[in-house]
């Protein structure tokens, strides 16, 4: 094995630029104070009426934030996903104003969904119809993604990726392999998705969504609770961006996906999936599970889900720290894969475990070492995140700390 | 990297199997518009439907009971592809397939019936078995749990570009050693819902012919159905060049983009151009692009045959031009009107020494692809 990490013979992928809006905050800074402080980000929901619900709480971005600095008439009709997005390059694009993707891999599982739900429901009350060219042009899942592009003028190929919740994951693995194999230098990656009654209500309907407080891994955890939100990662062959003298901010050095063909909305209950996933992931980082300094977990908090993870990690791993940070953002499906990759960048880059809250002790057949409720410093070399999702997709990614060589010329933050 | 396609397969408004589909096209019979109602508004549409029949070879399967139609075409034709290889899937090689799907607007009836209920009667309404079928991935998942694939399973999401984004996507992950085969599925299903978005967007038609173009567009006919292909690393045809394109801003942008397509994919002589062109101004855009680009290619487009199949069209274009350079002749392009910028044909073409064409996709959604196919 390469000591300074990724497979021999494949270029090595650096991450030189993130950016993210979520319910935790704007951007990487708002991010890692929250994580730090184990805040609850969940909050009743507000976008549309769920007093028929079980669920009535959600991880929300603010309206008041993220539509405030809306310019002109074409903006003011793009949808809440497209401002996310936007947000979320913009950060990015901060920290590397020169990054030209050569391609972007973006992951979601609605698009513009409530312009959808906003068109059929003009139609089922014979309602005003004036909006609905604008309501449908913004609606297909690659609009936001153009939108993001075309305000920071990139018009790179975008291949958006729906692999439910497994989808931002999925997107930053693939950008991986792409740029590790060479086919390409520079890789935008990342995922999206905006809250819509339609899920939730979906969720709540097959009594996946908690009432209550959403405690992954806790021995009496009820469920999830949904979130939204989008981030973006800048991979770049890592010797490219050394010569520029670019900042490092982590090495992905690893992914593997599968598919466990159970059930299309249950996960096989021996884990069979999410342990394929984390080895593949681990063959794929050449490096062993014993490497692993923390995991951010699946974890949604349903029954199934955290029995099937837990078991898997149980399995591969002996007492890795583990925690599932979607207590304090919710799930934002085809975003979360993206906003955890974030996650585990800054908790590479400031050396801290990030926080699994609500969270009161887990069942004696799980041996996981959780991060209970508050974030703590750690010394982190390598971590791996995970994500899975409905039709029985899985995917894990590993990120390493870029620890410089003698001679390289890159910066490195953290 | 050059690939080569393996196996095809499709379920298309007039009918399933590779050989049967392509006789009616070269034929020049053309799909049977169908009228489509709703409550939901007093406007009736006409579509492009798979006919019963063209399912009926499908082996019932319990993923597939409850599965929209959208699943459906999938398994028909991701299987008529593998079969079409000899490729048997076992648990062995099931590790070996990666399986890319392309889709615009997936599983809209369950979607829709799934709202429809929360609209009309409340959330508690709502039912648990429609939610998973609105998912995009639910067909690639059930096309991977009926063939035992426990690998890479990709859904994409697109206009009617994906299915070639979705073929540049395999051809990146065909360049791991890890995978024999990519088998690569682009579906799509109709409903009156899509067909009032299409006309509220000015994109469609009421009734058939799809008039392709012509000066002024008249409109789009949606269809339905899916098509596939099996990639491999031998054989023949072989897809020699992909280019993903990119996006274009504005419609009158289109023809940009497909200029900067072609002239990536101009690089030998080119014998035809399966196009995109399929009543909107998508028509204009490729028009104008190939008249200064590749003037002497003979340029044919399906859709006025088969309709606009969004999600499956691509693959719809891809299976034509290899039947095309395989089999050394083009379908007659229906309803079009002479024109002195295109070289087009209204009677089946002999291709006999045809050895390169191109697949050009120009979605309605700011989307543009296109793919360079060989046969030596």
């Amino acid at each position: 094995m390469d000591q300074s990490g990724g497979a021999k013979g494949k270029a090595r992928v650096a991450v030189v630029a993130a950016g993210v809006v979520s319910p935790l905050g704007f951007g990487l800074s708002e991010t890692l104070d929250s994580l730090r402080n184990a805040r609850d980000c969940v909050t009743p929901v507000t976008r549309f009426p769920v007093a028929q619900c079980r669920c009535k709480t959600a991880g929300q971005v603010p309206d008041e934030r993220l539509l405030s600095n809306q310019g002109d008439n074409r903006a003011q009709r793009l949808h809440r996903a497209s401002h996310m997005m936007i947000e979320a390059l913009e950060e990015a694009l901060a920290q590397e104003p020169q990054f030209k993707p050569e391609l972007t891999i973006i992951g979601t599982t609605s698009g513009g969904m409530s312009y959808g739900e906003n068109y059929y429901r003009s139609l089922h009350r014979h309602g005003s119809l004036r909006h609905s060219p604008a309501w449908i042009a913004n609606y297909p899942a690659q609009k936001p993604v153009i939108d993001a592009q075309e305000a920071f003028g990139i018009s790179a190929p975008c291949q958006i990726i729906a692999n439910a919740c497994a989808s931002g994951t999925n997107a930053i693995g693939h950008a991986f392999e792409c740029v590790r194999s060479g086919l390409y230098q520079r890789v935008l990656a990342g995922g999206y998705d905006a809250l819509s009654e339609l899920v939730f209500v979906g969720f709540d309907s097959l009594q996946a969504s908690t009432p209550e407080k959403c405690r992954p891994f806790d021995r009496h955890r009820t469920g999830m609770v949904l979130g939204e939100g989008a981030a973006i990662l800048a991979l770049e062959d890592l010797e490219n961006a050394l010569r520029r003298g670019a900042h490092i901010l982590a090495e992905i050095t690893g992914y593997g996906a599968s598919t466990d063909n159970f059930h299309l909305t249950q996960p096989d209950p021996s884990g069979v999936g999410a342990r394929r996933a984390m080895e593949r992931a681990l063959k794929s980082a050449d490096t062993a599970a014993t490497k692993i300094d923390y995991i951010n977990a699946h974890g949604t908090a349903t029954p199934l889900n955290d029995a099937a993870e837990g078991k898997a990690i149980s399995d591969l791993f002996d007492g890795v720290p583990v925690s599932s940070t979607k207590g304090m953002m919710g799930h934002s499906l085809g975003a979360a894969g993206a906003v955890e990759a974030v996650v585990c960048l800054l908790a590479l880059r400031h050396q801290f475990l990030p926080p699994n809250i609500n969270f009161r002790g887990t069942e004696e057949s799980l041996e996981l070492n959780i991060i209970a409720n508050e974030a703590c410093p750690a010394s982190l070399r390598t971590v791996l995140s995970n994500s899975f999702g409905f039709g029985g997709t899985n995917a894990s990614i590993v990120m390493q700390k870029f620890l410089p060589r003698q001679g390289h010329g890159g910066q490195v933050e953290g | 990297m050059s690939l080569a396609i393996a196996g095809m397969g499709w379920a298309t408004p007039l009918g399933s199997g590779v050989d049967a589909v392509w006789d009616r096209l070269l034929r020049g019979d053309e799909a049977r518009g169908q009228k489509i109602t709703d409550q939901l508004g007093k406007q009736s549409y006409t579509a492009f439907r798979v006919p019963e029949f063209a399912l009926t070879s499908l082996t019932p399967h319990p993923r597939l009971r409850r599965a929209s139609a959208i699943s459906r075409f999938a398994a028909a034709a991701g299987l008529e592809a593998l079969k079409a290889a000899h490729v048997d899937v076992d648990e062995k090689t099931a590790e070996r397939i990666a399986l890319v799907f392309a889709i615009s607007n997936g599983g809209v009836v369950y979607t829709k019936r799934f709202y429809s209920a929360i609209v009309e009667a409340g959330t508690q309404s709502a039912s648990p078995l429609l939610f998973p079928e609105t998912v995009f991935n639910a067909p690639a998942s059930h096309l991977a749990a009926l063939l035992g694939v426990t690998g890479a399973v990709y859904t994409l999401v697109g206009d009617a570009a994906v299915g070639l984004l979705a073929i540049k996507m395999a051809e990146d992950l065909m360049a791991h050693a890890e995978f024999d085969y990519c088998l690569v599925v682009g579906a799509e299903e109709v409903d009156w819902l899509l067909c009032d978005a299409y006309r509220r967007w000015r994109l469609l038609r009421f009734e058939p012919p799809v008039e392709a173009f012509r000066q002024r567009a008249r409109g789009m006919i949606l269809s339905e159905g899916a098509g596939a292909i099996l990639l491999a690393r031998n054989g023949s045809p072989t897809i020699e060049l992909i280019n993903p394109g990119g996006y274009y801003r504005k419609r009158s942008e289109a023809e940009e983009i497909l200029k900067r397509i072609l002239c990536d994919l101009n690089e030998t002589e080119i014998d035809f151009v399966v196009c995109s062109a399929n009543g909107t101004f998508v028509d204009e855009a490729e028009r104008k692009a190939l008249a200064e680009i590749i003037p002497d290619a003979v340029v044919y487009t399906p859709k006025p045959a088969l309709g606009e199949s969004v999600g499956a069209a691509g693959l719809w274009q891809v299976i034509i031009a290899a039947l095309a350079l395989q089999r050394g002749a083009l379908p007659p392009l229906l309803h079009v009107e002479p024109t002195k910028q295109l070289r087009i044909s209204t009677a089946r073409l002999s291709l006999a020494n045809a050895k390169d064409a191109i697949v050009l996709s120009c979605g309605v959604n700011q989307q543009a692809a296109g793919l360079r196919l060989s046969i030596r």
